[in-house]
């Protein structure tokens, strides 16, 4: 049997300030009902000054190592928006504070699709024989770099994390990660953008102008291209793994935004019932928003040992991708205790 | 002309809310409080449900419901098997 890697826990961690749409709409001109029209968002959670990417990243971790019962894994992947800083990457620091300085620890940067950018990676290193156990956390304080002016981007986006703990297997057991469909395309990557900080814009004051330090999106086009490349590549994986649509019991895809998830049901011709969405409470956590939704639908029951899932996502780059397993039955471990999140607090 | 047009209004009332007594062939999307980028989703539905090869800009908020429904009609000829 083809050895594989094997989703063994999850976890997550949200900071305990909710914003409700109202709070944002008073400073863009917008309104309650304009937002939850447009993106089906009710509140997102923004961390407080001083809160960390690496720190809300290993509240998650922490809660995810729990759930499958173990201390320790020998790699760490982090796919973040917003790192702790620039350089170095935050996922050695996530990895030392919960514990396990010593390991492999690196960032994956794909915004949207990091998390399935890295679980892909992570599995590859585990079938690869370089690591036996992993854990892969998507986490953003995405509030850092939204513009509070700009309307299209700061009524989308929250902060959160999610993890997952994966461990050597074999390719047919409930757990198994894969196959993974992962594709990119560099001539959209003004559409989802901060666009000064790196080599193309310097940090110098004469090389950029404030505006561009913030996050920026081209709303229209982003949804335009991520419901017919999630659609494109959720088909490819699934004709990879066998599966017709129907045989789906199960779609997580990226919290983009309500109405993106709908409209890809539908074109895939997913009975939207079988979506898993928890964009209304948690807003778009880029990164964080696959395992973030795993975490709850798994708490929550509604994703259930031997569900056939498909996880899909798009992001900045542009990036997309897509991947399969079969649900499997997890520990509760403690997941649930509220001591394990510090100051977060469970969705 | 009629039947695509009979579709586009079942599509505007079904997925975008909007009062059927309102949608007229003269009626312009942003008269019935269709904004750009609910017309992304729109187009991305005749895309992927009426198999016309629209572009993402298409149409225009200004545009009648009577010009979406000829691009429809346009596309679909010009594709064949559709």
């Amino acid at each position: 049997m083809n050895r594989a890697a094997v989703l063994t826990g999850t976890g997550s961690a949200l900071p305990p300030r909710v914003v409700l749409n109202d709070e944002i709409a008073l400073r863009t001109g917008s309104s309650d009902g304009w937002i939850r029209s447009r993106t089906g968002i009710v509140q997102r959670h923004h961390a407080t000054r001083g809160m960390t990417t690496s720190g809300l990243a290993a509240a998650a971790g922490e809660a995810a190592l729990k759930s499958a019962g173990i201390g320790a894994v020998d790699v760490v992947v982090l796919a973040t928006t917003t790192p702790d800083q620039p350089c170095p990457g935050t996922a050695p620091a996530m990895a030392t504070e919960l514990g396990l300085s010593g390991v492999a620890a690196f960032d994956v940067s794909a915004v949207c699709t990091g998390f399935l950018y890295g679980l892909a990676t992570a599995a590859g290193l585990i079938s690869a024989e370089v690591a036996d156990s992993a854990l892969v956390v998507g986490a953003e304080i995405f509030s850092s770099i939204l513009n509070p002016d700009d309307r299209s981007t700061s009524v989308i986006f929250g902060d959160g994390a999610g993890a997952v703990v994966l461990r050597a297997g074999h390719a047919g057991e409930p757990g198994a990660l894969g196959p993974f469909h992962l594709a990119s395309d560099g001539s959209g990557r003004d559409l989802i953008a901060v666009r000064a900080g790196g080599t193309r814009q310097r940090l110098a004051p004469e090389d950029y102008t404030p505006a561009d330090r913030y996050f920026s999106m081209s709303g229209k086009k982003v949804f335009w291209r991520a419901v017919q490349c999630m659609a494109e590549s959720s088909r490819a994986v699934l004709a990879r793994v066998g599966w017709s649509v129907d045989e789906v019991d199960r779609m997580v895809c990226h919290q983009a935004n309500a109405r993106i998830v709908s409209q890809l049901a539908d074109t895939l011709g997913i009975p939207r019932s079988r979506c898993f969405t928890n964009i209304d409470r948690v807003g778009n956590t880029a990164a964080a928003s696959i395992p973030l939704a795993l975490d709850e639908a798994s708490r929550d029951g509604v994703l259930r040992p031997g569900e056939r899932v498909l996880l899909t996502a798009f992001g900045g780059g542009l990036t997309w991708g897509s991947a399969v397993l079969t649900w499997p039955s997890l520990g509760c471990g403690d997941a649930n205790d509220e001591s394990v999140r510090h100051e977060m607090r469970r969705p | 002309m009629q039947d695509t047009y009979d579709k586009v209004v079942n599509l505007l009332v079904t997925r975008f809310d909007i009062d059927p007594e309102r949608i007229r062939p003269d009626a312009t999307f942003e008269e019935l409080e269709m904004d750009s980028l609910f017309l992304v989703e729109f187009l991305l539905i005749v895309r992927s449900e009426f198999g016309a090869p629209v572009s993402e800009d298409a149409a225009t908020p200004q545009d009648t419901i009577a010009r979406a429904v000829e691009l429809i009609e346009e596309k679909l000829v010009r594709t064949p098997g559709s």
